[in-house]
């Protein structure tokens, strides 16, 4: 009994080391801002999570993101685009266990309320959506881009979110 | 002799408890910590402390010890800073092993399954979560409880002591305020006396009396759910239950979720039933000398295990911390046996230890690493808006890009009311990327209206930040440049009427907002935002306190887009009440709904002048 008292003891003890008040820690934020919105975004920065404005999941690995069966992503037009156009370009990865269930899978995208041809994926791996977009469609500073997939993981299918693609970067990129 | 040698066994289990769950003494605070930790901040009076302590809480638990006083009293030492807690935590844990120690060295006579018992112990799985989350402290705590007082029982049947006799029913009774589990006590006292020393198994009766007396005592303060994941089914299905906790206090076959070689998944797998095997040998051997007391670890386990079987939709492998006890003392008196037998009992004992130390402490310190991981990223959320509030007084703070997790573990519980920081929101949309979780909240009472978002960016009265990454990070600009451009100022299909920011949608027949709630007179109107899909119910919820019902019952009648619904009485004084209305599936507009709110009477209190009907917290459609 001495001997556990004598432990109980050191557990106050070592309760009191820490005893004295402190004062919580400071946790720095980043003040600095981007002010204008991105031509290129990457999935995993943070900074840009703003422009990945629909359908998304958290950032993992700090590189990519799972989608929904639809989702959205708002990019600066680059400079020139009202003139020449830019080309559109989404890298993704159709992974594995969503190919395998669903078969191909077709993408479409809208681009500020006009439709652009769709494309369908056969392989799963990885991927790029590439489309020219003509000047006409640029008529503000930034345009919203909606995709859709026809085929997805349905929520509880596999895991209990709805899963589409895995998202790594999209682009407006100037001709 | 005895003395350094106890001293030199409970050196090296702390130590490789220590190593082992290191990452949970950093840990910050997450989910249900938050809750507890605000409990005292409505504690101004004798009986309102009273209640804090000691009113049935969450699913009906009593908890002073491990929850209540502990939570209250360090917030009011600590506030924030974890480390303190997590001290106690490992402290209490430490003395836990020596009571082990003590105990194992008791029952089975042997220095070697007294060192094996708190290592085999401390390894085990299920240790993770309470080491490393402090809302679960009441696991390591009434562990601490029941080893306390059982103990006390040794040391009585020793020594035939009143002392030790009187001190274990103080041990057990105050164990009581740690976890409901203590309840089983008298099954673990009356088994031992009863298989070692059965003529003091008559005087562990009464502590039944005791028992039942606090299970009679916790039905009527906490009636049994009758539904949901606490509800319990006393069916077949607790067989089930049994079988997958015991697979899991072996701990290996959760291996198969992390990062291992296939080959050690493999083994994980097997464990359970490798190490079951060699139980069985064990105890079979063990009885076919008539050694009974060896069945003793077993009722341990199952006493423990017990309560929790018939929660079959709630099956959680923290559960198995206190009964894995059982399993330790009968695995360190196995692997001593085996040990003192011969050279193939030496390899079967060190392969058996061997099997199960390396699949179940990796799995516990998974779960450790894991809960440090996020308790550290709901810090950094939680006192980086801290931080925003220091840059930004008075603006209304919204956040972006908060994902599931770090909303389930650091925004549902509320914490920011702690620091104390107010007006904390999502941005509008947010709900969309966060998983709904029904039984642990709502996330739409966090974020903030499309609306009200657009006005406060354009009066500069808010500020947005990005919540995606480790450190918060200013958009604010960013996102008003996408907000005027994307985003519609829709109603939201939830509102607070308690919230300033939602007054655009209260119409005529309501008073200041107060307290988070708001008064409305005798009729009051709202208007939200249009379901997505038919079939959508409307829920209101508010708050009657008792001088409304002094005359009767209230009858408050609710019409959505003009159409009658039938009156629902509200006859519960100082409650809150929750209605559900079915929407109708025509409309009159695409948009929007109207509600209109009317009550029978209302009641004007002495000296304030105002007609008051009903107070409103919240009024929400719910989509099927």
């Amino acid at each position: 009994m001495r001997r556990l008292t004598l432990l109980f003891a050191a557990v106050v003890v070592l309760s009191a080391a820490t005893s004295c008040k402190r004062p919580p820690a400071k946790v720095e934020t980043i003040e600095a801002e981007q002010p204008e919105l991105a031509s290129v975004v990457s999935a995993g920065d943070p900074a840009h999570a703003v422009q990945f404005v629909q359908g998304f999941y958290d950032i993992e690995q700090g590189a990519w993101r799972w989608t929904r069966g639809k989702f959205s992503i708002t990019l600066q037009a680059p400079g020139g685009a009202a003139q020449k156009g830019a080309t559109l370009e989404l890298k993704f990865v159709l992974p594995g266990a969503v190919i395998q269930k669903t078969g191909p899978v077709t993408m479409s995208a809208v681009l500020d309320g006009n439709a652009l041809p769709p494309e369908k994926f056969e392989k799963e791996g990885a991927q790029v959506l590439r489309r020219e977009i003509p000047p006409a469609i640029f008529r503000g500073p930034s345009v919203n881009v909606e995709f859709t997939l026809d085929k997805f993981l349905a929520a509880g299918a596999v895991e209990e979110r709805e899963l589409g693609v895995i998202v790594q970067t999209a682009a407006l990129m100037a001709k | 002799m005895h003395r350094s040698r106890f001293l030199i066994l409970w050196l090296v289990a702390s130590l490789f408890c220590l190593t082992l769950y290191w990452p949970g003494l950093k840990a910050w605070f997450q989910q249900d910590d938050f809750a507890w930790l605000s409990l005292g901040m409505n504690v101004h009076t004798a009986p309102e402390l009273w209640n804090a302590l000691f009113a049935p809480k969450a699913q009906g638990t009593i908890r002073p010890w491990s929850e209540r006083a502990f939570f209250m009293g360090f917030f009011a030492l600590f506030g924030l800073d974890a480390l303190p807690y997590r001290a106690l935590v490992f402290a209490t844990q430490l003395l836990n092993l020596a009571l082990l120690i003590s105990i194992t060295r008791r029952l089975t006579a042997s220095w070697l399954a007294a060192a094996f018992a708190p290592i085999f112990w401390a390894a085990n799985a299920s240790l993770g979560l309470p080491m490393s989350w402090t809302s679960a402290y009441n696991q390591i705590l009434c562990a601490t409880f029941l080893l306390g007082a059982f103990y006390c029982l040794l040391r009585w049947t020793e020594s035939d002591s009143a002392r030790w006799y009187v001190a274990q029913w103080v041990v057990f009774l105050l164990g009581f305020g740690t976890l409901e589990l203590n309840v089983v006590y008298p099954v673990i006292a009356a088994a031992y006396t009863l298989l070692a020393s059965r003529r003091h198994f008559a005087r562990t009766i009464p502590m039944f009396a005791a028992s039942a007396a606090y299970a009679l005592l916790h039905r009527w303060l906490a009636p049994r759910a009758r539904e949901g994941p606490y509800a319990m089914h006393f069916d077949s299905s607790i067989w089930t239950t049994l079988a997958t906790y015991w697979s899991d206090a072996f701990g290996g076959t959760r291996l198969a979720a992390l990062e291992v070689p296939p080959w050690l998944s493999a083994i994980g797998l097997a464990a359970p039933w490798v190490l079951s095997l060699g139980l069985g040998t064990f105890i079979v051997f063990r009885l076919r000398n008539r050694q009974w007391l060896v069945i003793w670890p077993l009722v341990w386990f199952l006493a423990v295990i017990g309560p929790v079987l018939p929660l079959r939709d709630h099956i959680s492998s923290y559960y198995n911390a206190i009964p894995s006890l059982g399993l330790a003392i009968l695995g360190a008196w196995a692997f001593a046996a085996a040990w003192r037998a011969n050279l193939p009992g030496k390899a079967a004992a060190v392969i058996a230890a061997a099997i199960y130390l390396s699949t179940s402490s990796p799995v516990a310190r998974a779960i450790v690493s894991y809960n440090f991981e996020r308790s550290r990223a709901v810090r950094d959320l939680v006192l980086g808006v801290a931080r925003i509030r220091e840059l930004h007084p008075g603006k209304v703070i919204l956040l972006n890009g908060v994902g599931t997790d770090r909303f389930w573990a650091g925004i549902n519980d509320k914490p920011f009311r702690l620091l104390p920081v107010g007006d904390v929101w999502l941005t509008p949309g947010s709900e969309d990327s966060i998983q709904a979780l029904p039984d642990l909240g709502d996330v739409g009472a966090f974020v903030y209206p499309p609306a009200a978002t657009l006005r406060a960016l354009r009066q500069n009265q808010a500020v947005v930040y990005e919540a995606s990454g480790p450190r918060l990070r200013n958009i604010t600009q960013t996102y008003q440049n996408m907000a005027q451009l994307r985003l519609k100022a829709t109603l939201p299909s939830r509102i607070d009427a308690g919230n300033p920011a939602f007054s655009d949608q209260l119409g005529k027949g309501w008073y200041e907002a107060e307290g988070g709630y708001r008064w409305m007179g005798k009729r009051a109107e709202v208007r939200l935002g249009a379901p997505s899909r038919p079939g959508s119910r409307l829920q209101i919820q508010g708050f009657c306190p008792a001088s409304q019902l002094l005359a009767g019952p209230l009858h408050l009648k609710v019409f959505i887009d003009n159409k009658p619904n039938p009156a629902v009485v509200v006859n519960r004084a100082d409650e809150e009440f929750v209605f559900f209305f079915l929407v109708p599936e025509q409309l009159k507009n695409n948009d929007f709904i109207e509600i209109v709110l009317e009550v029978d009477r209302t009641v004007t209190p002495p000296g304030d002048g105002r007609s008051l009907g009903l107070a409103f917290g919240s009024f929400t459609l719910r989509t099927p």
